[in-house]
């Protein structure tokens, strides 16, 4: 089951958020002051990680309920998609939004500012709508 | 090896025992930077508890997966945090982690000069973890 992704640009402001499953739980658990807490924890997970090992980031955390997938490119962008327990790494995933979807329709529209305020771009929305959607991990 | 490191922190967040094990972490070159390590996991940990999709409630961090290594959090009823990195093939860490928190019960916890939240230096709780660990494959 996957819940949520959010995208941060690299002043730390959410830029992007979109929940599935709403109605399903009792009401979405996460809101705007969340967003800021979320960015919070991978910021410091990822320094961790970064104190630890070679590596640049870390890849998920779980704790007993979801599960969150991290990605982050190399200008400062950061992706982060909440799942359930039962989902492998979405990390190629999360890669594949900014490759093909940020990238393409966010980046190369001519009328996008060089800094993104919020997305509000109707292909880059359906584009992460259709490819959450055909994940085998989604319902 | 399977394990490669080991953090104890007390239920204020601090730092109370780290030991490496192997060499497949970065050594810091900073004692401190291994406190403010501690630090910030502590309160990721409690962050962790706060932001669930779910609206349900939830445990703080379990586990956190790296490409190299995963780190493990054992949090007992006491506060007490057991942290434990290992390899992406390590299996059983929870009895590990377990196990490890037995240890101290009998050799830190059992020791009349340690006194609670200090940092352990205890030999023979020194002596029965790398024991322990050595087993551990």
């Amino acid at each position: 089951m996957i819940y949520s992704l959010y995208i941060f640009d690299r002043h730390s402001d959410c830029i992007f958020r979109r929940e599935w499953h709403k109605d399903s739980g009792k009401k979405a658990g996460i809101n705007d002051d969340m967003s800021k807490l979320i960015f919070g924890i991978c910021l410091s997970l990822r320094n961790i990680a970064r104190n630890l090992t070679d590596s640049d980031s870390f890849l998920t955390y779980s704790t007993s309920q979801y599960k969150t997938h991290y990605y982050e490119t190399p200008s400062n962008l950061k992706l982060v998609l909440f799942t359930d327990l039962l989902t492998v790494s979405l990390v190629n995933e999360l890669r594949q939004i900014y490759e093909t979807l940020y990238v393409e329709y966010v980046v190369k529209n001519p009328l996008q500012t060089t800094e993104v305020k919020t997305i509000d771009n109707i292909m880059f929305s359906m584009g992460v709508d259709a490819l959450i959607q055909s994940l085998p991990g989604y319902a | 090896m399977g394990v490669l490191s080991i953090f104890i922190l007390s239920k204020a967040g601090g730092l109370i025992y780290h030991k490496d094990f192997g060499f497949g972490l970065k050594k810091l070159n900073n004692s401190n930077d291994y406190l403010v390590i501690a630090g910030t996991f502590h309160s990721v940990h409690a962050l962790t508890t706060r932001v669930n999709p779910l609206n349900t409630h939830s445990s703080g961090l379990l586990t956190m997966e790296m490409e190299t290594c995963t780190l493990h959090c054992l949090q007992t009823l006491t506060g007490l945090k057991f942290v434990v990195v290992t390899d992406n093939n390590q299996s059983n860490v929870s009895v590990v982690s377990s196990t490890i928190y037995e240890i101290y019960s009998d050799y830190v916890m059992k020791n009349p000069f340690y006194t609670l939240d200090m940092p352990i230096r205890c030999h023979k709780f020194d002596r029965a973890l790398n024991q322990y660990i050595s087993t551990v494959e």
